[in-house]
């Protein structure tokens, strides 16, 4: 078993952070390219506890090493994870515990990540992962695919960071920008109505 | 909004994350209507039918049951604080 763990810090609130997870790989992150599709699969809010909870299947394009497709037999192109998290607003913390659907008899990855608030304008982020080869026969091999595989998790990080940064970015300017439109369109209604209390 | 791994299901997948994400912003955060996302509610059926039957086709369902299952245990420790105090509780009258 090998472990990754990574942490960052984001210059902006948890809402905001927490808001814009949701649009992790939309178009704005030009980075993470390898996440092709995200689907939710179900999502319920607990009455006692006020948790959202969300599953999602995330679908990822990434081609494996080559000698890990002749050792597989074929293309390992597409692989999916399963994905499941815990927003707990009493406490701002999001939990996001994620697991790997495809060829789960080869390999187990279980990965943590952790959004919680620094400060009134700081978001603190924690990911650790679990990589377990479970394919008998030799160690080297094992060590091999899962050295891949920390790798590959080590590069996506980094892809991922700058990525939900433009994310973060492009969030704040349109929340900015609707808030603006509101404000004017309240300010219009209002000078409206003055008009019509004028000429009555 | 990212895509669905149905093309056919992407055009009410928009919609719904579109109006999940209003939702989340504009009330869940601020506390208002936590109990469910009703608003979302009846796209996100139509979302879900569309995705069950993508997901079966592929051949996903299956390995999702099996997935649900192991996660138990993070669903317990996430979840379930309220459950855990009540057998606590329990196994302190029994002794």
């Amino acid at each position: 078993m090998k472990v990754f763990s990574n942490a960052e810090t984001f210059n902006y609130s948890w809402e905001e952070v927490s808001t814009a997870n949701w649009r992790k790989y939309c178009p704005w992150n030009q980075k993470s390219t390898h996440v092709v599709a995200v689907d939710t699969l179900s999502r319920t809010v607990d009455p006692e506890t006020g948790i959202l909870r969300t599953e999602r299947l995330i679908t990822c394009r990434q081609s494996a090493p080559d000698w890990l497709k002749s050792l597989m037999g074929g293309s390992m192109d597409e692989s999916q994870v399963y994905e499941t998290s815990y927003v707990d607003p009493r406490t701002r913390t999001v939990t996001m515990v994620s697991a790997n659907l495809t060829w789960s008899n080869l390999i187990n990855v279980q990965e943590t990540v952790v959004y919680r608030p620094l400060n009134g304008t700081q978001t603190r982020f924690e990911q650790a992962a679990k990589i377990t080869a479970l394919c008998g026969g030799w160690q080297r091999i094992k060590n091999s695919i899962e050295d891949t595989l920390v790798k590959r998790f080590r590069e996506n990080a980094v892809k991922g960071k700058e990525g939900f940064e433009a994310v973060l970015a492009m969030s704040r300017r349109v929340f900015a920008e609707e808030r603006e439109r509101e404000k004017i369109m309240m300010l219009q209604a209002q000078a409206g109505n003055i008009r019509m209390a004028a000429a009555a | 909004m990212s895509q669905s791994l149905a093309p056919e299901c992407n055009e009410i997948k928009e919609r719904y994350d579109t109006c999940f994400l209003k939702w989340y912003s504009e009330k869940y955060l601020r506390g208002i209507g936590t109990t469910d996302n009703n608003e979302c509610a009846g796209l996100f059926k139509e979302y879900s039918t569309c995705l069950q039957g993508a997901l079966k086709e592929r051949g996903i369902d299956k390995l999702l049951e099996e997935a649900r299952e192991d996660n138990k245990e993070n669903d317990t420790a996430l979840m379930g604080k309220k459950k855990c105090k009540l057998s606590e509780t329990r196994g302190l009258r029994q002794r």
